[in-house]
């Protein structure tokens, strides 16, 4: 599956990534962004594999990121089928 | 009174000046990690960079996959070279003629208690101040983009790495559009007049705006941060160890597909 979000008037966040046995897999997070250290995307994607597919935002709260990651809130499924909140 | 007053926070060092011969793009690259390394742990004062580039090239940011950004059979073709930089945002297409390249190798303090987004406005403020005093619109537009009433005209990147902050920014003189949207994959426009004149509206390179040479641009530049900073650079070079580390670099680093083609 592939995800992209623009932070309004800011950067661009894509994701890729496939669906097995109900749980993310393969998760790429790419784009125009800034993170500071850039070791912390790692922990990023570590936060999303693995993650069930039906899960909201819980992950993204307990990667390792600084406050100033980007969010991701349209990860868990495609954008048109689940709007983010 | 100078700490109620960021702006004079640049009157508080001895400011060198780099310029050097033209480099080949991941040369520089690796020159940029090596020179922001080396301020940070006191082995060089801080310092401005202008550079010049030996070759064309795309210059990812960070996360950028190649795939997404460059058309590569296209940039092989004219020869435009594909590097990776060590900080995000994204990708720019720069010609050795075209281009006014610049970092900031400075010490954290310099930008202390300001959140990341501000420390951009504060670095780009003489270099909008310097465009301003040559006649162009321009101003420091959020997060970290220079622009102006005639359309962008660059853009920043910082990385606060190795105990120093580490700005620089490319901002286009001239800029050949067709063959920006023909290397890099700008949405999915076709390549039809009218994308190439829309594009041609939304950026400002500097000749353009000021048909001035390239050099005196950079000279208004480098008299613009010596008020600024409320002293004449010194003149300074790279030297020989640093010179070597960045060697180095590019061979384990810049130099590489693995880092180049790095799917973040």
């Amino acid at each position: 599956m592939h995800g992209e979000y623009k932070t309004p008037g800011g950067k661009l966040v894509i994701a890729d990534f496939d669906v097995q046995n109900g749980c993310l897999a393969g998760v790429e997070v790419s784009g125009d962004f800034f993170l500071e250290p850039p070791k912390a995307l790692e922990g990023i994607i570590g936060a999303l594999e693995d993650a069930p597919r039906t899960s909201r935002r819980r992950s993204s709260r307990t990667a390792s990121a600084p406050p100033s990651a980007p969010r991701s809130r349209w990860w868990a499924s495609p954008p048109k089928r689940s709007p983010a909140p | 009174m100078s700490a109620a007053m960021p702006e004079a926070r640049w009157r508080d060092y001895p400011w060198r000046l780099i310029r050097g011969e033209p480099l080949a793009p991941p040369m520089n690259l690796a020159l940029d990690e090596v020179l922001t390394r080396r301020v940070g742990v006191d082995e060089r004062p801080p310092t401005l960079r202008f550079w010049d580039w030996a070759a064309p090239a795309v210059v990812l940011g960070r996360f950028q996959p190649v795939e997404n950004e460059v058309d590569e059979e296209t940039a092989d073709g004219y020869g435009v070279e594909v590097v990776r930089r060590m900080t995000g945002g994204g990708a720019m297409f720069g010609e050795p003629e075209n281009i006014i390249t610049y970092s900031i190798y400075a010490p954290p303090k310099l930008v202390a208690g300001m959140s990341s987004v501000d420390s951009y406005a504060f670095f780009d403020v003489w270099a909008v101040e310097a465009l301003r005093s040559l006649g162009v619109g321009a101003w420091y537009e959020p997060i970290n983009d220079i622009t102006s009433s005639d359309g962008k005209i660059g853009g920043a990147a910082q990385a606060r790495r190795t105990g120093a902050v580490l700005h620089h920014v490319m901002m286009s003189y001239e800029m050949d559009v067709p063959k920006m949207l023909r290397v890099l994959r700008i949405g999915q426009e076709k390549l039809t007049d009218k994308a190439i004149q829309s594009a041609e509206k939304r950026v400002g390179p500097l000749r353009r705006q000021t048909q001035l040479p390239r050099e005196e641009i950079i000279r208004r530049m480098i008299s613009t941060f010596e008020h600024n900073a409320g002293t004449s650079l010194v003149e300074d070079r790279i030297v020989p160890e640093e010179l070597a580390e960045a060697e180095e670099l590019v061979r384990t680093k810049y130099g590489t597909r693995e880092w180049t083609y790095l799917v973040p």
